[in-house]
């Protein structure tokens, strides 16, 4: 079984999420993913991002936030997960997901985990982007000309 | 005995610094956590910007706004705004 929090280099699994999020007893669940998007900045366009963690406290504090969903929300069952190292355009970079008895509580505390994550946890990303390729100029007609 | 403190750096700070730890030298006393972030802006220039919107861990915990004291051997930590999600 996979832990309620986590950082992983590897893919993060819709599946393995809502598998996380089981049981009988609990009728609302909700899974929100990120995904990296290839979005236009400066430098051309986003092909990757590299997400850089500081994984003790970045833990602990994911930790945090789950226990304090559990006991504010009522979740019996919560998935704090993001990706570290280069994650690219398409894939999800961060599942946060919470199973309670009924749908509010479950959307509220799935609200609460990515917000929190999102302010609160030591993670940062660096955009690699590919520069934007220039339309080709039209072909010219006309003769050719030698080059003596 | 070290002479040095441990300097992690994260995000910005580490594309300023070009390296994600260095150490750096302290009075074997020890210094405050507010003079060891202004020696650090006066050694490495580039990281000023990224110090003075960041917060600081000692050992691992989120140093307040009050002055903490740093000793040789510790690990002090820069935590620019964070950027996960």
């Amino acid at each position: 079984m996979m832990s309620a929090v986590r950082l992983s280099p590897r893919r993060l699994s819709y599946w393995a999420a809502l598998a996380e999020l089981g049981g009988p007893a609990l009728g609302g669940v909700v899974l929100f993913a990120g995904r990296v998007r290839p979005d236009r900045v400066p430098g051309g366009r986003v092909v990757a991002l590299d997400y850089d963690a500081h994984v003790g406290p970045a833990l602990r504090r994911l930790e945090e936030i789950a226990s304090i969903a559990r006991r504010r929300y009522g979740a019996r069952r919560v998935v704090l997960w993001h990706r570290v190292g280069r994650v690219q355009v398409g894939e999800v970079s961060v599942i946060a997901g919470a199973a309670c008895g009924h749908r509010a509580q479950a959307f509220a505390a799935a609200r609460y985990l990515i917000d929190e994550l999102k302010a609160t946890v030591p993670l940062w990303k660096t955009v690699r982007a590919r520069p934007a390729r220039r339309p080709r100029p039209p072909l010219r007609r006309g003769r050719a000309r030698s080059a003596d | 005995m070290p002479q040095e403190v441990t300097v992690l750096c994260f995000g910005p700070a580490r594309q300023a610094a070009g390296t994600s730890r260095f150490l750096f030298e302290v009075p074997s006393a020890g210094i405050r956590s507010s003079e060891l972030v202004a020696a650090l802006a006066q050694a490495r220039p580039r990281l000023r910007p990224t110090l003075q919107v960041s917060r600081f861990l000692l050992n691992g915990e989120v140093i307040g706004p009050c002055a903490r004291r740093v000793r040789p051997g510790d690990e002090f930590a820069i935590h620019p705004p964070y950027g996960g999600g």
